[in-house]
């Protein structure tokens, strides 16, 4: 390399300068040029602008995709619906009344002699059932077996056909026989395939109310609870369902029809054994509604937990 | 006059060419008088003295017999076995112990727990503290937490045990060194010869050496013939040194009668006593130092340790916010825990300390191919960030191999070809006077080519006797052809071998015109002596009178050919009138009976250790990459000035303070040292300056080369180049040299000509002995240092679209967008062959035009890469991913303003029939699908943006465009990630191992606006870069 080379001499065997050391309230606050947290403020600034106008350009960014793909999104119906959607085909059951502290999980638990604690769960089922209510205005029908159904229809729901479950009867939570309210999940879309005969894996009592039904009437998703657990079954003589012990297949399918209500099915539990923690399983009965009562992989089935003491 | 030779060991032929006797009254093998004298820091004194003490013993001074009687040895029987076995028992086996390894299991354990990986056990182990606590409070635990904490736990040992492995592998190339062929030695015990192993000698022990044998301990001679050994891998003087039974000096390492463990006799035999074994020897004495000594970390090392603490403290900083923040807003303190593990999760790049390890190995393994070993992994990267190499000039800057430079006769100065492979100018080689020349130059040569070495180049041929002999012969071979031939038709009748009184040698020889009766005698030898000896001289073909003029002439081609470091030989001739010296003549060479005066002087030769070819290159492109090459020589500071300037060390029109003082003819302390910006320093002046004078030469002079240094000197100007803030790399063969390798940042060893013990101390071994070996790995060293940016850039932007699902979750109350066994994909799955191939990234610019690396402020990781990965692209890259989350949760029931708030019925089990925005009602177990598919299409789109940030990570300042896709590694690196994302996708079972879900097609596509969005920015970026050099967007956002 020759020595005439300029460019190059600059740095030619020079060693490297070590870095100025700073004491840290020099990194904080560095006097000799201003600079708080090694920047001076212009240099701040100019960062604090260079992001800004980052940030805002990939906001706008976001914000034309999110506005692009809501436009491709209808208000009325899901994009993809059952087996397109990850909500399946296989509704699950939900219950009432269920805590708002998650924390309290599927436990129904109150103190029979504390009516603070019963009056805490007939609130919530006062609230859930508010707007099986006040239906006043809606366009509804009385929908029953023998009419045929069309699928926009919204069908009433009628809360006066809960026997003791009525509110008036406290849901039977102040005679510690409580009423817990099931229903189906929506899906929208989803029509049930219902079974017009027993099968074998049903429980006795639901075969014989099939047997009971007449024909036409047995058009309902079929639903029994049961002991989840062998010691839990020994409690579980005396449960009734109300109005009847099924979702009558005239409510589906669901497509979002404005003033649409799930079907309910209150299950009265007679004389629950106190003090101990009775765990329930409640289960639907369709051709199309695939059963796992495992812990993790639940389907076509829900469980809750009754503690009375 | 500055052509000072000096007076060298006694029957080389160097000390031939001895006329002026002004030297320093050093002999070259003072070197440790003047270890004893040199300044010393208190630190380094205690080392120093120790290498000191280590030669005082008295079994050289001592008679004879009374050395027996210590040993209770005898000459001729040696020991008893009885005697022998009671030694080997109290001593141990005769072999240097190797430098204390750290055991294996500690190494394991520091792979096992350094870097990030106690950070993961860390959340390793809350997972199971969080799991166990679940599992007594809830009937049924969610083992969520308890498969993550094995699979941390597996993350950590498996990344633990992979570095262990790389690293292991890599200190497996040295285990090739270590098994060296056993050396054996003949031993006489009780009387009889046995050859035992060299290991089995035990002190006392009389053993007998020859030539070609390695001494098998430090022995001293009781009998020699002819006996001569190289101790340069002790002194690192080259030249062999003859050894016999008289005790000639006090200093046990320049006395006759010793011979040293592991330097090699080259000539005649000897026989000895072993007067000490294994670590007791000098050799192991030095050893032991070497390895006592402390090198501290390498630059990578503290780049990596730099980069941790940032990582881990971003990590520590957010996890600690976030806790508390999740506690003020009232989470439960266990959901405060997971928050805890999934920032630490998704902060720490967990495969980049591997990445990182994989693109060390595949660079050393491109520096092996390249004859660079590399011992420690780390130290690849040390060559790039050297700012001075302290070069050897034996063997690493010259071929190691005198050669015939340039040849004087008919008055003028002829350059002979001393380039490796012939390819230099040639030289008329019909002229008379060089056809006497050569004629002289055969047959007054005793050396011969070593049988076997028929296919090889003459210049590489191994040839018996002394260095300049053989380059006489190698020359002459190269002009004449087969000299043996000649040699046979010009038959030797007598001779007179050199010695160093006469200084001339001297033989006669039957012509082989076999019409001329006469006998020729030719003669050579130290010029001015030669030159005593003639009359005449031949011009031209014309013999004339040798008057002033001529020996004007003949004195200043024999000035000329001295001042180039040149080692010159004088030639004459005579034909012996056939009168006087008939056929049959009986010639005495011991009382010369035959004329040796009135010669008739035909030439000079002189010759050189050249440059390698490759050499002056390499220093060039070691100028402009701004790294200081200075040269560190035990040689004579006329030689070392010599090959400094023909290599470029000391580049043309560069003048020391010596040829500043003779341009303007004043004297030298008159001249302003900082006017000259080239030095040759001498190792008898750096005797004498302090540390502060010491640091003066450094940094006042660009070009340096200290000569006559001793090996000890070579450890204070390392420490020197250290003290100014320079990564310094030191070359070195010897035995002493190790401790300069050992303090070294990067010790090179040289591969042929270095001893063990220096291999052992280097951090890297130079197969081929070539000084252009370390300019490749300079370059490769760069390269790599570059890429690992790049690397690090391209695998820590995906941090960021990491964590910020996690902060979204706690902050915002939205389904968890992305989940931790994901995170593991994506830094333990996808992104690991992109970050890897980021290694085969050719360079940007030519990275042997810029400066070396400041250590102090160029580092590895700095605020503008962090900058860039995580405040810019990592910001597109997360904007990608929730936007993706966003699609698939609206087009599934949920529009975006229902998640908001939702995180708790959403993640509550008990909640069977959680409403979307049209109504439907998702079990507990459809709504976690939907999660995880969330989880799945995140990740997605986080391998899709990471193309577009693997392509721009290619360049830090080119365009892509320029750069181009020719890295097939990276290519592959590209289709591999999305053929991994698709398979952990889609492969059926995947929902139950790993929660991840298939997705639908379009759903791949979200992402792609952003892919965009980076290649488009950060192409944008790049421009403004270049077209605005060192500007604001430079300052911020190169890294």
């Amino acid at each position: 390399m020759s020595k005439n080379n300029g460019k190059n001499e600059i740095y030619e065997n020079q060693f490297p300068q070590p870095a100025k050391k700073q004491t840290i309230s020099e990194m904080i606050y560095d006097p000799s040029n201003g600079a708080i947290f090694g920047r001076t403020s212009k240099s701040w600034g100019q960062l604090f602008l260079f992001y800004s106008i980052f940030y805002i350009v990939l906001a706008i960014l976001f914000t034309i995709c999110m506005q692009g793909m809501l436009s491709t999104v209808d208000n009325h119906q899901p994009k993809w619906q059952l087996d397109q959607s990850l909500i399946g085909t296989n509704p699950g059951l939900g219950f009432r009344p269920l805590s708002e502290q998650t924390e309290r999980g599927s436990v129904i638990g109150f103190d029979i002699k504390k009516p603070a604690e019963s009056d805490y769960w007939i609130e919530l089922i006062d609230d859930f059932l508010k707007d099986y209510n006040h239906t006043e205005g809606r366009q509804m029908k009385h929908c029953d077996f023998k009419q045929t159904h069309n699928p926009n229809d919204v069908c009433v729901v009628n809360i006066e056909s809960f026997g003791p479950c009525s509110s008036a009867n406290s849901y039977g939570y102040k005679t510690a026989e409580p009423c817990i309210f099931l229903k189906l999940n929506k899906i929208f879309g989803w029509m049930p395939e219902v079974y017009e005969s027993p099968i074998n894996d049903m429980p006795s009592n639901l075969v014989n109310v099939i047997n009971n039904t007449a024909a036409e009437e047995r058009q309902q998703i079929w639903v029994s609870c049961n002991g989840h657990l062998g010691k839990d079954k020994e409690n579980f003589q005396n449960i009734s369902y109300y109005p009847r012990q099924g979702f009558p297949i005239y409510y589906y399918p669901y497509l979002n029809q404005p003033g649409y209500l799930s079907p309910i099915v209150a299950v009265q539990i007679k004389s629950p054994p106190l003090g101990t923690m009775l765990d329930v399983e409640c289960r639907a009965w369709a051709k199309n509604i695939i059963y796992s009562g495992s812990l993790r992989d639940r389907m076509g089935s829900v469980t809750f937990q009754l503690l009375i003491d | 006059m500055s052509y000072k030779p000096h007076l060298e060991r006694a029957d080389s032929y160097r000390v031939a060419t001895v006329i002026a006797t002004d030297d320093d009254n050093r002999t070259a093998d003072g070197h440790f008088k003047s270890r004893r004298k040199m300044p010393t820091k208190a630190a380094k004194k205690e080392n120093l003295d120790d290498l000191k003490q280590e030669l005082d013993i008295d079994h050289h001074k001592i008679s004879p017999e009374e050395m027996y009687q210590r040993f209770q040895t005898h000459p001729e029987n040696g020991l008893s076995h009885a005697k022998a076995k009671e030694n080997l028992e109290r001593d141990g086996p005769n072999a240097l112990t190797p430098p204390k390894q750290t055991p294996e299991w500690v190494k394991f354990c520091k792979n096992l727990f350094g870097g990030f990986a106690m950070l993961l056990w860390i959340g390793a182990i809350l997972c199971f503290v969080a799991y166990s606590i679940q599992a007594t409070t809830s009937e049924e635990p969610s083992d969520d937490n308890l498969y993550l904490g094995i699979v941390l736990s597996a993350v950590v040992i498996v990344t633990g045990i992979f570095s262990y492995y790389q690293e292991s592998k890599s200190s497996k190339i040295m285990e090739s060194f270590k098994n060296m062929v056993p050396q054996f030695a003949t031993v006489i015990r009780e009387g009889e010869k046995l050859t035992l192993r060299a290991e089995d000698l035990v002190l006392g022990d009389v053993v007998e050496v020859k030539f070609g044998d390695r001494i098998p301990a430090d022995i001293r001679i009781i009998e020699a013939r002819n006996f001569k050994v190289d101790n340069s891998s002790l002194t690192g003087e080259s030249e062999p040194q003859s050894r016999g039974s008289e005790f000639t000096h006090e200093n046990p390492l320049e006395t006759k009668n010793l011979a040293f463990f592991s330097t090699n006799a080259v000539e005649g035999t000897a026989k000895g006593v072993v007067i000490s074994c294994g670590d007791h020897t000098v050799m192991g004495r030095i050893a032991g130092l070497a390895s006592g000594l402390d090198t501290g970390e390498t630059p990578i090392a503290k780049e990596i340790h730099h980069f941790i603490h940032l990582i881990t403290g971003v990590a520590v900083f957010l996890g600690v916010t976030f806790f508390v923040i999740a506690f003020i807003l009232g989470y439960h303190w266990l959901d405060a825990v997971i928050f805890l593990i999934g920032i630490i999760v998704a902060n720490v790049p967990e495969g980049l300390l591997a990445t990182v390890t994989v693109c060390l190995t595949l660079t050393a393994k491109r520096m092996a191919s390249k004859n660079c070993l590399v011992k420690n992994l780390e130290a690849v990267e040390t060559l790039g960030s050297t700012s001075t190499i302290c070069s050897d000039k034996t063997g690493t800057l010259t071929q190691n191999r005198m050669t015939v430079a340039h040849m004087w006769f008919d008055n003028q100065i002829i350059e002979a070809d001393t380039t490796e492979d012939q390819s230099g100018v040639q030289y008329d080689r019909t002229s008379p006077g060089f056809k006497a020349l050569s004629r002289i130059a055969t047959l007054c040569n005793r050396a011969e080519f070593k049988g076997g070495q028929d296919g090889v180049p003459i210049l590489k041929k191994e040839v018996s006797g002394d260095a300049s002999e053989a380059a006489l012969l190698k020359c002459m071979e190269l002009a004449l052809g087969d000299v043996m031939n000649i040699r046979k038709r010009n038959r030797k009748i007598a001779e007179v071998p050199f010695n160093s009184t006469n200084k001339y040698q001297v033989s006669i020889h039957e012509t082989e015109d076999p019409n001329d009766p006469r006998v020729l005698l030719v003669m050579k030898g130290a010029p001015e002596r030669i030159l005593e000896r003639c009359s005449t001289i031949f011009i031209n073909g014309k013999e004339k009178v040798l008057d002033e003029e001529m020996k004007e002439a003949f004195n200043n081609a024999y000035m000329e050919l001295g001042g180039l470091g040149e080692r010159v030989l004088g030639f004459c001739d005579f034909m012996l009138p056939s009168d006087k010296y008939p056929t049959g003549y009986k010639y005495n060479t011991d009382d010369i009976n035959f004329p040796i005066d009135n010669l008739r002087f035909v030439g000079l030769m002189s010759m050189i250790d050249p440059p390698r070819a490759a050499v002056p290159d390499a220093v060039a492109k070691c100028r402009s990459a701004g790294i200081k090459v200075i040269m560190v020589t035990g040689d004579h500071p006329i030689t070392a000035k010599a090959i400094a300037k023909s290599v470029g060390i000391i580049s043309e029109g560069n003048e020391t303070i010596e040829d500043i003082a003779q341009r303007l003819n004043i004297p030298i302390s008159e001249v302003n040292p900082r006017e000259a910006k080239a030095a040759v320093v001498h190792g008898a002046e750096l005797r004498d300056v302090s540390s502060d004078q010491l640091d003066e030469i450094l940094r006042y002079h660009t070009e340096i080369v200290f000569a006559r240094t001793s090996p000890q000197q070579k450890l204070i100007i390392v420490e020197g180049c250290q003290r100014m803030g320079a990564i310094v790399a030191v070359t070195g063969d010897g035995v002493n040299d190790s401790p300069a390798l050992k303090k070294a940042d990067i010790g090179v060893a040289m591969g042929i000509a270095g001893s063990d013990v220096s291999k052992q101390a280097a951090d890297m071994i130079l197969l081929d002995d070539n000084f252009a070996s370390i300019v490749t790995g300079v370059e490769e060293g760069r390269l790599i240092f570059d890429n690992l940016k790049k690397s690090i850039a391209y695998t820590l932007t995906s941090n960021i679209p990491e964590i910020s699902p996690f902060l979204a979750f706690i902050l915002c109350d939205i389904p968890l967008p992305l989940g931790t066994v994901t995170i593991l994909c994506i830094d333990l799955g996808t992104d690991m062959i992109p970050a890897i191939s980021l290694a085969y990234e050719g360079p940007e610019a030519d990275i042997m035009k810029r400066r070396p690396r400041n250590p102090d402020v160029d580092n590895l990781v700095n605020e503008r890469l962090i900058s860039m990965a995580y405040g810019q692209i990592g910001m597109i890259q997360a904007a990608a991913g929730f936007f993706v989350y966003f699609v698939i949760m609206a087009e599934n029931g949920f529009l975006p303003m229902k998640l908001f708030g939702i995180r708790k019925m959403w993640d509550s089990k008990a909640v069977n029939d959680l409403t979307d925005s049209y109504g439907q009602e998702w079990t507990y177990r459809d709504r976690k699908t939907l999660e995880y598919t969330c989880h799945t299409a995140f990740f997605i789109s986080i391998v899709v943006v990471q193309w577009a940030d693997l392509i721009i990570c290619k360049t830090r300042r080119n365009s892509i465009f320029h750069q181009g896709m020719r890295n097939w590694a990276l290519n592959f690196g590209l289709v591999f990630e999305t053929v991994l994302a698709a398979f952990l996708s889609y492969c059926p079972g995947m929902d139950k191992g790993l929660r991840m879900y298939p997705l639908k097609l379009v759903w791949w596509f979200p992402a792609i606006p952003f892919m965009l969005a980076i290649f488009v920015y950060d192409e944008t970026r790049r421009f403004y870069l270049r077209r605005n050099p060192g500007g604001w967007l430079e300052q911020e956002t190169y890294y």
